[in-house]
């Protein structure tokens, strides 16, 4: 669905990636592995224009992403959930949540809202309340909501998990499998790789701006090897960093 | 101090200090917005106040009339220096200082270039035409019709500014673009449509005030530019953020500068002459001591709008 060739990006003058060739396929949750500083999130901004493109190409179908600006990629079906300043912290839940059902035709917005807090049921009692004052889960619940909200045909997600309690984080990719079901394609950048392992369908693994690995789900955890060397994420353990 | 001058002074503290609300929320507007300190705000309100003399001097002297076309020119002068000389420099992603600067520069051309303007048509120190009547005359205090169009004027405008701040979806967009401007992207709001929108919003209510001042004190090309260090004390004392924090700083400073003034001049023999000082002295004093000016004694439930 979105298929990236030879893409050199990064930012300013600093090449990130270089000539990173990866496929999207649609309907599948695919998960971005790779060490600090691999270049997993500059994908994510390569694809929504909010870094600088050197070369290459990042095509969703048969149309070029490159040089499309960032405010028209929403309406390509494209919804993205940055890593960090992904909420509209003086606003109230209620309003993050308008913004984010925007694009939809006015009176489909009820319906969307609604179900919304099927998915979401925590953020229909925190309406009220200005965003600043979620807690961490509640925050990453509400970001993830105000992009689900524009009804996306493929979702980006920057290491969603990261900075959460376990249990809250394990709440995430249950909501991610879902959203998945709903037939949304799901592209998350990840830091804890054997987490989201047991979630997502198929994993990619940058390292130092390259594709070093990709497989399904299943291939990756039982390569052991690729976890050590590549990832080095020991079992368990939560990073907060990019 | 005797009481008529009590009296007086508090009456042009509301009056004064509605006209800097209207100036100064303008001021905050664009500082959360565009996150620009615009000192070519003042220039909105002169460009407003001429509008208005030169509608009232054809002959239009229906109040309503006058306000729509201040509102219009302050709004244009506002949209073209955006478009003219900040959009292009946001482009080139300059400093903050480089902003400034240009704000002060575009501030002085459009101030020269209505110095020229009234100097070639002949338009200093006149007054706008509409004429003068005494509705309420008891002892000391006269409220003439001009208090009766400045004041609920200006309350009726911060009224209707901040609901649609606060509940119309430009209104909420604008505030996501205070909040997070890359995230307001990410999301498909067309920042830069909404850029515009404000400026005009900017620059229409500088143009309104222009209008309003021009009404109790004669027209000048500097009125705007010697109004301008009290609105920045008002937008500062509301921590350059919160709406109903400038609303507060406005009156304030307003009746710092009238009756707080004329309270030290006649009890402590303080010349007058030092009432531009005070201004400066409450800036002054409230980076030092309280840079968030009045934000956290209001801030409950929102920032900007609230």
């Amino acid at each position: 669905m979105i298929t990236i060739h030879n893409l050199t990006a990064g930012y300013g003058k600093l090449e990130i990636l270089q000539d990173l060739n990866l496929s999207f396929a649609e309907r599948q949750f695919s998960a971005v592995l790779g060490p600090n500083g691999s270049g997993k999130s500059t994908v994510m901004k390569a694809i929504m224009g909010l870094n600088t493109v050197f070369g290459g190409s990042i095509k969703l179908k048969d149309r070029e992403l490159i040089g499309t600006a960032t405010e028209a990629i929403p309406s390509l079906g494209i919804a993205y959930v940055p890593q960090r300043e992904n909420i509209f912290h003086e606003l109230t839940v209620l309003e993050n949540l308008q913004l984010g059902a925007r694009s939809l035709p006015k009176p489909e917005r009820p319906a969307a809202l609604e179900a919304l807090l099927d998915i979401f049921p925590i953020l229909g009692r925190r309406r009220g309340q200005r965003a600043a004052t979620l807690s961490g889960g509640e925050h990453q619940m509400l970001a993830i909501a105000i992009a689900w909200l524009s009804k996306p045909k493929i979702m980006l997600l920057d290491e969603p998990s990261a900075g959460l309690a376990p249990a809250i984080a394990t709440d995430v990719f249950r909501i991610l499998q879902e959203l998945r079901q709903q037939g949304i394609t799901l592209i998350v950048v990840e830091q804890n790789a054997r987490r989201i392992l047991q979630y997502c369908d198929y994993a990619y693994v940058l390292r130092e701006g390259r594709l070093v690995f990709q497989g399904s789900a299943e291939e990756c955890l039982q390569d052991e090897e690729m976890i050590k060397g590549y990832l080095g994420v020991h079992e368990g353990s939560v990073s907060t960093r990019p | 101090m005797p009481p008529a001058l009590l009296t007086t002074s508090l009456v042009n503290t509301i009056q004064i200090g509605s006209l800097y609300a209207l100036m100064a929320l303008g001021i905050t507007l664009t500082f959360s917005v565009m996150k620009l300190p615009n000192f070519a705000h003042a220039e909105y309100v002169t460009a407003g106040a001429y509008a208005a003399l030169i509608v009232s001097l054809s002959g239009v002297l229906n109040p309503l009339v006058i306000m729509i076309a201040a509102f219009a020119v302050g709004a244009l002068t506002a949209l073209i220096s955006h478009l003219a000389v900040f959009k292009p420099l946001e482009g080139r992603d300059v400093s903050f200082y480089t902003l400034i600067l240009s704000s002060f520069a575009i501030g002085l051309i459009i101030r020269y270039i209505l110095f020229t303007m009234a100097d070639y048509f002949n338009l200093f120190d006149l007054r706008i035409a509409i004429p003068l009547q005494i509705l309420f005359r008891e002892g000391y205090l006269i409220l003439s019709n001009l208090f009766a169009w400045v004041v609920p004027t200006s309350i009726v405008l911060v009224i209707i500014l901040t609901l649609l701040l606060n509940r119309s979806p430009l209104g909420r967009e604008m505030r996501a673009l205070a909040d997070n401007i890359i995230l307001a992207r990410v999301i498909g709001i067309r920042v830069e449509r909404v850029k515009n929108y404000t400026w005009l919003l900017v620059g229409g209510l500088a143009g309104v005030a222009g209008a309003l001042w021009g009404l109790q004190t004669a027209v000048h090309p500097l009125m705007g530019w010697g109004a301008i260090i009290s609105v920045f004390a008002a937008a500062i004392l509301g921590g350059l953020s919160s709406f109903s924090g400038t609303v507060m700083g406005a009156y304030v400073v307003a009746f710092s500068e009238n009756t707080v003034m004329l309270f030290l001049n006649v009890n402590y023999g303080l010349d007058l002459a030092f009432k531009p000082a005070i201004p400066f002295i409450i800036i002054i004093a409230v980076l030092l001591l309280r840079p968030q000016g009045f934000t956290n004694l209001i801030k409950r439930a929102g920032d900007l709008g609230r």
